[in-house]
């Protein structure tokens, strides 16, 4: 618990102010999201469903956007993460790089529908080039942080 | 009862992601039918427990980068002798600390020269955080209602309109961007004064909506505010017009502005608190008489 709520202020921190330098064209990796990958494999599907909605509800008042945007992406996910993934923590690199790539682009995916549900935002191929990028720029980033074994044993901890 | 609890504790994953996206969902239409109360304490809440991290992270990583720097420079120096060295060493960084000075300063006397030209009340505020997410376009800053910072109050720098103020806790406050996909401004043609609505887009850089068909807009052109909208002051420069379009059966045609602001390197902005000034400036969405 205590290292849950660490790592939500940390991922806080660096969202809003360290990863501006990383940003490429803009578009930044998402360590909300990579928390929510990260953490859900290791926990029991409600635990990963309550977490994914404390992250997304941080993630939302931080951002622009209508607050539940990302509370409702991060519970489902995370919900889904614990359910179904057990290879993320294996060492198979690809298969965590696949896994990390699918859940960002999911995402990214529930997202949009979203928001355009609820605000008729945008049309598909402007929010591609936020989804795309993003999801790329997540996965590579997430599955760096991944061949970390501090970070692995962190994440081994706090379960 | 004991069925009923049988029953939730034999579905409790169910129930718990059923109760997580129903709250989820509910605060996402209760922000859409602006009804404001609920969403408004639960995201000041977040924000007020969040803000002292990221501002302790910003005044951190300012001061690491300083050091750094300092360190950079320190390692690029030739070591003719020990002597010199750390002469050089401590000149380096005398030179740092000043040119860091020297920038600030030259950006202070920008933001002063443009309170000078409006004769309006403004409040300086240092950026302190950046949007969490890629799809939205807002940055935190370090004044809130104690600093008597309120909802939908302008928000400028020394080049053109930065945006608007759309959260404020009271040590802090969220801007939204000129170039926020869900921000809209009214704007006017500098040179033809033809007016539309200025938005951002998903992409980087402005549009301008709803411009009439016929109206006379060429690559080059300044738009500044409108000051209908009731939100921000007429005549504080937006954009140069990069691209005019028109398409074929539309009503309106449509342009696209570079921003006047440098968005993407913003460090210190200046709040528009009320003015005295020739447009009749509102504070708060209150038109002044």
């Amino acid at each position: 618990m205590r290292v849950f709520l660490l790592s939500l202020l940390a991922c806080a921190a660096a969202q809003t102010v360290l990863l501006d330098p990383l940003s490429v064209g803009g578009v930044r990796p998402d360590c909300f999201l990579l928390l929510v990958l990260c953490s859900s494999p290791r926990v029991r599907p409600e635990l990963a469903t309550i977490q994914g909605f404390c992250i997304g509800l941080c993630q939302d008042a931080l951002s622009g956007g209508p607050l539940g945007l990302k509370a409702f992406t991060y519970s489902l996910l995370g919900f889904l993460t614990a359910l179904l993934s057990h290879d993320l923590f294996t060492d198979k690199p690809l298969a965590q790089f696949w896994l990390l790539l699918v859940g960002a682009a999911s995402a990214g995916a529930l997202s949009f529908l979203l928001l355009s549900f609820f605000m008729g935002l945008a049309p598909l191929l402007p929010a591609l080039w936020v989804i795309v990028p993003e999801t790329l720029y997540t996965a590579v980033v997430g599955f760096l942080l991944l061949r970390l074994p501090w970070v692995r044993a962190t994440l081994a901890r706090a379960t | 009862m004991s069925i009923l609890w049988r029953l939730l504790a034999k579905y409790r994953r169910a129930v718990i992601l059923a109760v997580a996206l129903v709250m989820a969902f509910l605060l996402m239409t209760l922000q859409v039918r602006h009804d404001r109360a609920v969403v408004s304490f639960t995201r000041q809440a977040v924000l007020f427990l969040m803000t002292p991290v990221i501002k302790v992270t910003a005044v951190t990583v300012g001061s690491v980068s300083r050091v750094w720097g300092d360190y950079v420079d320190l390692r690029n120096l030739r070591e003719e002798s020990l002597r010199l060295t750390r002469e050089a060493a401590v000149l380096q960084r005398r030179i740092s600390h000043l040119e860091e000075q020297a920038l600030e300063t030259q950006r202070l006397q920008g933001l002063l020269v443009m309170r000078e030209i409006s004769r309006a009340e403004f409040l300086a505020a240092r950026v302190v955080g950046k949007d969490s997410t890629n799809w939205f376009k807002t940055v935190l800053i370090d004044r809130g209602s104690l600093a008597g910072i309120r909802r939908n109050l302008p928000v400028v720098a020394p080049d053109g309109l930065v945006g608007r103020v759309v959260e404020v806790t009271p040590t802090a406050a969220k801007v939204q961007l000129i170039t926020d996909p869900v921000s809209a401004a009214g704007g006017l043609i500098q040179r033809t004064r033809v007016t539309g609505i200025v938005s951002g887009s998903l992409g980087a850089g402005l549009k301008v909506r709803y411009l009439p068909l016929m109206a006379d807009i060429v690559i080059g052109d300044e738009v500044v505010t409108s000051g209908m909208g009731g939100v921000f002051p007429k005549g504080i420069p937006l954009g140069r017009v990069i691209a005019a379009e028109r398409r074929s059966g539309a009503l309106f045609q449509e342009a696209t502005l570079a921003p006047k602001v440098d968005l993407s390197r913003l460090e210190e902005v200046l709040i528009l608190m009320g003015t005295e000034s020739r447009d009749g400036f509102e504070t708060g969405g209150v038109r002044q008489p």
